[in-house]
């Protein structure tokens, strides 16, 4: 038992190390408790006071995962499909939008990479096409010449950039939204996991995340054509409506007018109520009106609707040209004002040079028309252009109170995204199941330890008592391990603690149950067990290391909370191997060296 | 205190017994899961999740249908935990903002007197649910797939390996099964998520554990009493380490009974797992794992 010194000072360095790495948990909730007992007023001026600190214990203690903060995770992903058709420009056509929509559909149900799917089924189409047509770009060196290959490489740079652009926005919104801790990460290829502690408004924070902020500036479409075709559109409704009552089966016709209602507006289609906006835009879309929509025109419906005298609300249709004149990169800055008259917020813009002096012209040449401003595919306003702006002022007006003023401003000066994100996945908890799931941990940890230990004394007597201080250090190490690794605590994970404490005992188990064998044999108890441990450990080895294997593959495919689950169960593998094997094995050859008698395994 | 000090049970001798009883099993359990299917939670399915707390109890019946109409179908509204507090789970495939605000609304409108606030929402789109799909599987195979080579490696002899895979096979097909037949029963959520998946190898690496030691006796009494008949021997080894497999199983079961008493709801499901998979577990390193090495190995 020589070798006692060094483990004795091994097991004191490890239990130092953990412990100091829990100080910085204990000392912030310390700090936590006293706040809770000051006044509002108190607690602003003491965290105010004392902010190096506070942030200084937050950065180092053991982080809570949002199950038991409470918060959310939200998984978005990158368009990519629309990225790369973007890229395209101008020069797209049918095959390449066939091509991207069949790559899209074929990459999801066959977990394949979009960007080589496109390419095979690209040159499937057609093998001497080359993908170079769509996409020269002298900045980068894509030439008519480029190989399709090269093509490849240069779509999936840019989806990295795509991606890490979008990342680089996605922060500055949340920071700007001020969140404290907020977790933005990159995962594969296209997708964000983005995760906000202690958020309260959902809402908001999914339209934060999710806005691209197209904002573009476009003309009316012109009155008098406009004028025509709308017309000519309630006169084909009229018909429809008459065929309908011969022949019952034909479409909508008669619908249209229940839903939407004549405007005396030039730019303004007509009115419909929210329930029904996708129903008309479905019949608007027919080749027949289609035929009929005068050129470079579309239809936009407003953001925001206005209430009727019945008590519902209508959104218009408005007549807006296709072609944009100025998109969202032009804005500079971007403020919240309110209308002096009403008190109604508003977001008011300014454009770099360039911008004011587009601007400038475009203001110039259509005085007394109106000049739609569309943000993401809605039309917010559309006034009437009184004078040439030539100092690159315009605001949006039309917004749904201060908060969604608030957040556009946020947009629209962290910049648009480069594509559109979906939201793919979203998990939130309220901060009171964080704090009841807490407690349920807590408990379930403390009783679980205390039935354990009791019939670990009961059983094994001496050996039992020694193995529950292991167990109590093996927490202590645990904690501190995950401390240590900046690892995140979750509810898995303490269902993991839990279950470690179980696990821990088995090494115990194992030994002493070794040693009762040996002292059958007639051994004395201090031959029994050097035995005892000597013949237990291949199993304890054999058996901790295939769970620890278990335990590395659920940590690399786990994601979220089943990573924590992993971390906690490798971290609890680790510590009671240690304080099974060796912390036990010092305190047992210690005793049985002087108090003999005392030594019993039951 | 001692339980089982020199127990001289005949486990080989029953093996016979024990297979029956285990196919019975599987099969029922393979039954449930072809006619029933199994039960995915949103996690594996996708759809949109939202638990409600109520200031006072609430009739789920009554919830149940009075969101028929405005979202569609029928959504499953489940007790979570409390006789206030509601899960409901939807897969109208609306923007997750206007599905939370039409349950808000239309509940206000149902029950005036009892509001209710939104405490956790989970929503998972149908191909991110793909995505952890597989991604599960990928992992329950690798962990298998490894743990049949390091047994392999380790015992230096495939029988092992195919016994301890075979035995962890059965734990989880079983607790599937169970969990597909149980999932209507009981009044806590039994469907199958990403929790599940990580109580299911947690049940394979705690099976393996008790089979890996059984196992390390077999290879030492095999090097000790080298004139032994091979099945006695085996034998002899599971009554050896069945004192250390009892304890263990009882203690580890204590720590997850507490686990599913005291966790919380979100737990519910993870700790029954792990309850059904640790006795599952402990039966199987008894009857299952060695006996199949048995039966591999022959009559030597």
């Amino acid at each position: 038992m020589q070798g006692n010194g060094l483990k004795i000072g091994f097991i004191i360095a490890f239990l130092v190390l953990t412990t100091w790495y829990l100080i910085p948990s204990i000392q912030w909730s310390l700090e936590q408790n006293y706040i809770e007992e000051l006044s509002t007023s108190e607690a602003a001026q003491y965290r105010e006071d004392n902010a190096a600190k506070l942030q200084d214990l937050r950065d180092n203690k053991l982080s809570l995962g949002l199950d038991l903060q409470g918060g959310m995770h939200v998984t978005l992903e990158v368009g990519t499909a629309q990225l790369i058709q973007e890229l395209a420009g101008e020069d797209r056509d049918s095959l390449l939008t066939n091509v991207i929509q069949e790559a899209r559909t074929n990459a999801i149900e066959q977990d394949l990479d979009f960007i080589d799917e496109m390419v095979r089924i690209f040159e499937e189409r057609d093998p001497n096409a080359r993908l170079s047509r769509y996409y020269r770009n002298d900045a980068m060196n894509i030439t008519r010449r480029s190989t399709n290959q090269e093509i490849a490489q240069f779509l999936k740079t840019q989806r990295q950039s795509a991606l890490d652009r979008a990342i680089e926005i996605i922060r500055s919104r949340v920071d700007r939204f001020g969140v404290t801790e907020p977790s933005i990460l990159k995962q594969g290829t296209n997708r964000i996991i983005v995760e906000l502690p202690g958020v309260e408004d959902k809402e908001r924070v999914r339209n934060l995340l999710k806005g691209t902020a197209r904002l573009e500036f476009r003309l009316a479409a012109d009155a008098q054509e406009f004028g025509n075709f709308i017309q000519q559109s309630y006169n084909y409704f009229d018909q429809l409506a008459q065929d309908t009552t011969a022949q019952s089966d034909s479409v909508a016709g008669a619908n249209m007018f229940d839903m939407l209602l004549p405007s005396d507006s030039p730019y303004v289609f007509g009115y419909a109520e929210a329930r029904d906006t996708s129903a008309v835009y479905d019949i608007i879309r027919q080749p027949e009106i289609q035929r009929m929509m005068p050129r470079n025109t579309t239809l936009m419906w407003s953001a925001n609707p206005f209430p009727t005298e019945t008590g519902g609300e209508l959104f218009q249709l408005i007549g807006v040209r296709t072609q944009v004149e100025l998109t969202g990169d032009v804005i500079e800055d971007a403020s919240i004002q309110f209308d002096p008259a009403t008190n109604v917020p508003e977001v008011s813009m300014s454009m770099n040079s360039e911008g004011a002096r587009k601007w400038g012209r475009i203001t110039g040449a259509n005085i007394g028309k109106p000049v739609a401003i569309v943000l993401d595919g809605y039309v917010f306003s559309y006034p009437n252009v009184q004078n040439k702006i030539s100092n690159g002022r315009s605001s949006i007006t039309g917004l749904d109170g201060v908060a969604e003023a608030e957040d556009l401003v946020n947009i629209l000066l962290s910049g648009a995204l480069p594509a559109p994100l979906d939201i793919i996945e979203e998990r939130t908890v309220g901060a009171t199941l964080g704090e009841a799931s807490i407690n349920a941990g807590l408990n379930s940890v403390l009783y679980g330890l205390m039935i354990v230990a009791i019939f670990m004394i009961i059983y094994y007597r001496t050996g039992g008592g020694i193995a529950d201080l292991a167990l109590l250090l093996n927490i202590i190490f645990i904690l501190g391990i995950l401390a240590a690794f900046k690892a995140t605590l979750t509810l898995p994970g303490i269902a993991g603690i839990v279950l470690t404490i179980g696990m821990a005992v088995d090494a115990n188990v194992l030994i002493f149950d070794r040693i009762r064998e040996e002292q059958r044999t007639g051994k004395t108890i201090k031959a029994s067990i050097e035995a005892g441990y000597a013949n237990a450990m291949s199993a304890i080895i054999d058996a901790n290391v295939t769970t620890f294997f278990v335990a590395l593959i659920l940590f690399s495919f786990g994601v979220g909370p089943i990573k924590g689950f992993a971390v906690t169960l490798m971290a609890g593998i680790v510590s009671s191997l240690f304080s099974a094997i060796v912390i036990t094995r010092v305190i047992v050859d210690y005793l049985s060296r002087t108090k003999q008698d005392a030594v019993s395994f039951g | 205190m001692r339980w089982f000090e020199t127990p001289n049970f005949n486990f080989t001798g029953s093996r016979k017994i024990a297979y029956v009883v285990s196919a019975v099993l599987i099969l029922i359990s393979v039954g449930a899961i072809i006619s029933k299917g199994l039960q995915y939670g949103i996690d594996f399915k996708g759809g949109k999740e939202f638990v409600l707390e109520f200031d006072q109890p609430i009739n789920v019946v009554e919830v149940r249908s009075s969101l028929g109409e405005p979202l569609g179908s029928v959504p499953e509204v489940k007790l979570f935990g409390s006789e206030s507090d509601i899960l409901i789970r939807t897969d109208n495939e609306d923007e997750i903002n206007e599905v939370q605000t039409r349950i808000m609304n239309t509940l206000s409108e149902v029950f005036p007197d009892n509001p209710a606030t939104v405490i956790k929402t989970d929503v998972v789109g149908p191909r991110f649910a793909e995505d952890l799909k597989s991604g599960a599987l990928q992992a329950v195979i690798y962990a298998i797939v490894i743990i049949f080579i390091y047994i392999m490696v380790r015992f230096r002899n495939w029988t092992f390996s195919a016994g301890a895979v075979a035995a962890l096979i059965h734990d989880v097909v079983i607790t599937l099964g169970v969990f597909t037949i149980l999932s209507d029963v009981v009044d806590f959520s039994l469907q199958i998520d990403q929790n599940i998946i990580a109580a299911f190898l947690t049940i394979v690496g705690y099976s393996l554990n008790d089979t890996v030691v059984v196992f390390d006796r077999i290879r030492e009494n095999s090097n000790v009493h080298k004139g032994m008949d091979y099945i006695p021997m085996v034998n002899k080894s599971l009554n050896d380490t069945l004192s250390r497999t009892v304890i263990t199983s009882v203690t580890t079961l204590f720590v997850v009974l507490v686990l599913f008493i005291f966790g919380g709801e979100v737990l519910k499901g993870f700790s029954f797992a792990l309850i059904i998979g640790i006795i599952l577990g402990t039966y199987s390193s008894l009857f299952v794992a060695s006996a199949l090495v048995v039966e591999l190995k022959g009559d030597k």
